[in-house]
């Protein structure tokens, strides 16, 4: 009895030491590079901070000016990975990134008036770095057109709500009473440029 | 040996086995990766920034007083000052991170606690610029000690992002303390923490003197 309790320990022991994590359903098949292509981003701590500076200073500015960005947004992530595909241009390096996300934070912290062009003219050169960033890690096997669907919708989910609870704190033209709202803004637009400004010496110092 | 006795020690061996495997098992289920110096990775260089802040007693006191100082001074110091600290302490992080030395840090760390605290007891009114300039200076020392400080095997950017994040907080710390300037008896209370960090300053500043053990 006790050896057979030995022998089933001594196999449970084996299974244990071999387990891997279990791919049951849908990622590694059919449409799983989609799932890729949107879940990309939340795995480079960069996108996170570029895309959310990006959609806090399109909000901060107001529905009519930002409006612009749920379609150019994508549309520069998508120009991104064609540029990628068909150029080799992988990543801007670390130092534009830096730059990018001071120049995002500076405007925010300074409240500055973006005209629709120059914000929408960012926006598009912002999504056009980071989705060639993001095509830089794609494997031979996978889908690029699912992989630039998935990338695509998550850019213009991520870039609309960002702008939408921005909106939704900042309110239209906030009244005396509320103008703390704005500075709390400015305030994340100093971190945000802090932020980047850091990057740029870690970007400078290897 | 009898035949019983034999099957007794057989019993005896077998139930170690199981039990050693037991063990086993156990260990192998429950291991976890070990982390046994720096933090390693985003998780780990988010944690070390946003705890290096408020890990240094020297930091933190001055961090709170400035945010203090900037509420008892009131507009435009209350709003300046959470918008462009971090930009100010960053451009020190980028300095400590350049490896560029600057003369007797921890002595001026120490100072800005002590020259902070009492600013804030003896509710100093000085005119917004020269404020500004005294919090500038301080900003960048303590921003250079973070950049210096950074762990080797953590993410740089979220070591960054922890750091200005923690910062920020504690200034927002600091402005909600000094709100209780409305009240006589809330600014007298904020007077009395002025004396307490002033004389964690002096600590300090002795300590890094030499003066004190």
């Amino acid at each position: 009895m006790n050896l057979r309790l030995g022998r089933v320990g001594i196999a449970a022991a084996m299974l244990f030491a071999q387990a891997k994590a279990a791919d049951a359903h849908i990622i590694a098949s059919r449409l799983g590079d989609f799932y890729t292509g949107a879940l990309h981003p939340l795995t480079d701590l960069q996108d996170i901070i570029m895309w959310s500076a990006m959609g806090v200073l399109a909000g901060s500015l107001g529905a009519a000016k930002g409006r612009w960005l749920v379609l150019v947004f994508p549309l520069g992530l998508l120009a991104g990975l064609v540029l990628s595909r068909f150029f080799g241009v992988v990543s801007a390096g670390a130092a534009v990134d830096a730059g990018m996300i001071l120049v995002l934070g500076l405007l925010l912290a300074a409240a500055a008036r973006v005209p629709t062009t120059l914000l929408s003219a960012l926006a598009f050169g912002l999504a056009l770095m980071r989705g060639a960033a993001n095509a830089g890690d794609l494997g031979p096997d996978a889908d690029r057109l699912l992989f630039a669907a998935g990338l695509a919708s998550a850019g213009y989910a991520a870039i609309t709500l960002t702008m939408a609870l921005t909106l939704a704190f900042r309110r239209p033209d906030a009244a005396p009473a509320i103008a703390w709202r704005g500075i709390a803004i400015r305030a994340v637009g100093g971190w945000i440029a802090a932020i980047g400004l850091m990057m740029m010496g870690f970007a400078l110092a290897t | 040996m009898t035949e019983n006795g034999r099957t007794m020690a057989s019993r005896i061996v077998s139930n170690r086995v199981v039990a050693g495997l037991l063990v086993a098992i156990a260990a192998l289920v429950l291991a976890q990766p070990a982390f046994a110096h720096e933090q390693a990775g985003v998780g780990g260089g988010l944690i070390s920034g946003l705890l290096h802040p408020l890990t240094g007693m020297d930091h933190l006191i001055a961090m709170v007083a400035v945010g203090i100082w900037g509420a008892q001074l009131g507009a435009p110091a209350i709003w300046m000052l959470p918008i462009t600290f971090p930009i100010v302490m960053a451009f020190g992080g980028v300095v400590g991170v350049l490896r560029i030395p600057l003369p007797i840090p921890e002595v001026i760390i120490a100072l800005s606690a002590l020259i902070l605290g009492a600013a804030v007891a003896m509710r100093l009114r000085l005119p917004f610029a020269a404020a500004a300039v005294i919090v500038a200076v301080f900003a960048v020392f303590h921003g250079h000690a973070h950049g210096a400080e950074l762990p080797g095997s953590a993410n740089p950017l979220a070591y960054g992002v922890g750091f200005v994040v923690a910062t920020g907080l504690l200034h927002l710390c600091g402005i909600m303390i000094g709100t209780l300037t409305r009240w006589p008896a809330g600014e007298r209370l904020i007077q009395g923490l002025g004396v307490v960090i002033a004389a964690l300053g002096g600590y300090f500043l002795a300590q890094s003197l030499g003066a004190a053990a």
